[in-house]
């Protein structure tokens, strides 16, 4: 089990760096990134200690937070290909085999946010040594526990539910590109990424509670950042870990029928 | 020995195939409203399979052959009938059947296309949980039968289609499989290459006595390999048994190539039989089987021939006619 493991994975990071100039132009994006949005908020702040009550340390912080959440989280370059797969068949070469599509595939997912997290934490370590900017770290273990859980569990929510949403190519597998578009706009406005939502109205707050998208971004983040403390913090990765349980059962049953669907119309 | 290991009984396996309307907003529609046809790809077909034996597949496109081994690999599930292979049913997926038998499709590749071959190899040896020992052993084999000790660690997209293939079949026996599904495996390769993979698999049916159903529309495959065929056409089985009672049985005619040493009396040719060509000093005609002897001692009889001959129609005919013909 642990070897079958190894060995995807192992298999993973070797592809990953066939495309090496394609590695590369991915890295030097995300590294121009950092650097503009560190300039351009630095740029903001020269002439005023306080924008929108926060100071530089904490506005920087939470950008920089932001990014490095939503690139392990709301990264899984495994969805496009199981749509793809599903629509085109190649499905099938996994299906006479004795192996656990999902589980594959979300090894390989794993492989790759590995990897891209390891040069994340370089990048970073570049940036502070050369600019060294002013940020906020949480100054209790907690926090920093809960953070790990939290974008630990977020990481296996994303996953599910896009692969649920791939699953569709079962049964519209000349839309599937579009309908997981459209989605994924809507999924990242309501999970945080695009702006903190706690700038929205008290009630959509609560609503988007009974919802698993807060759960990505928003909530690791405000752990992290201290908004969550004590037993709130415990509550909210409660409620997570069954918002995970419930899409994995979602995300089975949905393929369960898949297959059903694919083993009567074939491909 | 004798039991049979592949039973496939009264099997139908008919697509339900719905009428498109194009664009999302069709598709929309057609979630709630669908207007369904059927597709008969495999209507009522039955066979059984020995151990150790190597079977050949034939049919034209669209005769259903795929579709048969899909079923038998527990890809699809059939509309009615029963099937057991090694005493599983395909389509539960059990993984101990999964461990036992193996399907390469022509036209699928399960290859990383990125990485070189060895590592799919590899990761094949992890899913199928072969132990290293055997691993090693099996793939030295392999290789060494079909001569790619070379190119194991080229990179996949780099190699040719026919060596891609060869590494297909290392792929997909790396588990020593009891069964092989081959779907078209030389399809697409040129004649050298076909030729180096049928004896691959005839080498590999003898000396692991594994059971393999092996289709192709290049009849060559068929007459090189398999003993035994069974000829499907819109599903059916037309023909299963071995490949020379196809002549007996469905040549109804035999040919008569004569080449003639005087004049020829074009009239009293056409009474010998039907003429399929005449170029003097050369002729062809057919006719019927029970009668080729005798039209042949009244040729020599009323005409001055230099040489006759009979013979036999060519398998590939005979097949083209059976398809032809329904
Ligand atoms: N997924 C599918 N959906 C609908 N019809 C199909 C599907 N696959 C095959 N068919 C139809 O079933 C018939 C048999 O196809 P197939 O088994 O692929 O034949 P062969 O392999 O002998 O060429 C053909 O008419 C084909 O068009
Ligand atoms: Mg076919």
């Amino acid at each position: 089990m642990l070897s079958k493991f190894f060995i995807i994975f192992n298999a993973s990071l070797q592809n990953e760096f066939t495309y090496r100039l394609n590695f590369i132009l991915w890295r030097f994006r995300n590294v121009l990134r950092l650097l503009m949005t560190y300039f351009l908020w630095r740029g903001i702040f020269v002439n005023s200690p306080q924008v929108f009550g926060y100071d530089q340390s904490q506005i920087l912080t939470y950008i920089l937070l932001t990014l490095i959440v939503v690139s392990i989280v709301l990264s899984s370059p495994s969805g496009e290909r199981i749509g793809e797969e599903i629509a085109n068949g190649d499905l099938s070469n996994y299906l006479v085999k004795p192996l656990n599509y999902l589980r594959y595939w979300f090894i390989r997912d794993v492989a790759s946010k590995i990897l891209n997290l390891s040069f994340n934490i370089l990048e970073l370590s570049l940036l502070f040594l050369w600019l060294r900017p002013i940020v906020n770290l949480p100054n209790n273990l907690i926090s920093i526990f809960g953070f790990v859980y939290a974008i630990s569990i977020a990481v296996g929510i994303y996953f599910l539910l896009n692969a649920s949403l791939r699953f569709f190519a079962f049964w519209s597998p000349e839309n599937i590109w579009s309908i997981a578009f459209l989605t994924f706009v809507f999924l990242e406005t309501l999970s945080g990424a695009v702006f903190p939502l706690d700038i929205l109205p008290k009630t959509v707050q609560i609503g988007l509670q009974f919802t698993p998208f807060p759960y990505l971004i928003y909530y690791p983040i405000a752990i992290f950042l201290g908004k969550i403390q004590g037993l709130e913090i415990i509550r909210i990765l409660i409620q997570s870990t069954i918002w995970l349980f419930l899409i994995f059962r979602f995300a089975q049953f949905i393929w369960k029928k898949g297959l059903k669907t694919y083993g009567a119309y074939g491909k | 020995m004798t039991d049979p290991v592949i039973q496939v009984k009264n099997l139908k396996k008919y697509y339900s195939v719905h009428q498109k309307e194009p664009g999302l907003l069709g598709s929309l529609k057609s979630l709630f409203k669908r207007k369904y046809y059927d597709v008969k790809a495999v209507d009522n077909v039955s066979f059984e399979i020995k151990e150790g034996e190597l079977v050949g597949f034939i049919g034209p496109n669209g005769a259903g052959k795929t579709t048969t081994l899909k079923v038998l690999s527990g890809l699809l599930y059939p509309t009615s009938g029963q099937v057991s292979v090694l005493g599983f049913t395909p389509w539960e997926r059990k993984s101990a059947y999964q461990k036992q038998f193996s399907i390469v499709m022509g036209q699928k590749n399960q290859l990383w296309w990125d990485l070189p071959a060895i590592e799919s190899f590899i990761l094949n040896k992890a899913i199928y949980e072969v132990p290293d020992a055997q691993f090693q052993k099996t793939l030295d084999e392999l290789v060494d039968l079909l001569e790619v000790r070379d190119i194991l660690k080229v990179q996949v997209r780099k190699l040719s289609l026919g060596q891609r293939m060869k590494m297909e079949l290392i792929a997909a026996l790396i588990h020593s499989p009891k069964i092989l599904f081959l779907d078209e495996p030389t399809i697409g390769l040129d004649v050298v290459m076909q030729k180096k993979i049928r004896e691959f698999i005839q080498e590999y049916n003898k000396r692991f006595n594994a059971t393999i159903i092996l289709t192709s529309h290049y009849m060559e495959d068929v007459k090189q390999l398999c003993e035994r065929v069974i000829v499907i056409d819109h599903g059916t089985i037309l023909f299963d048994g071995k490949l020379d009672e196809i002549i007996k049985k469905f040549a109804s005619d035999k040919t008569l190539d004569v080449t003639f040493d005087g004049k020829v009396d074009l009239e009293k040719l056409k009474e010998i039989g039907k003429i399929e060509s005449f170029e003097y000093p050369k002729a062809t005609i057919n006719v019927k089987r029970s009668k080729a002897s005798e039209a042949a001692t009244e040729l020599l009889k009323k005409f001055q021939v230099a040489d006759i001959n009979i013979t036999e129609p060519q398998i590939e005919d005979i097949i083209r006619q059976l398809f032809t013909n329904k």
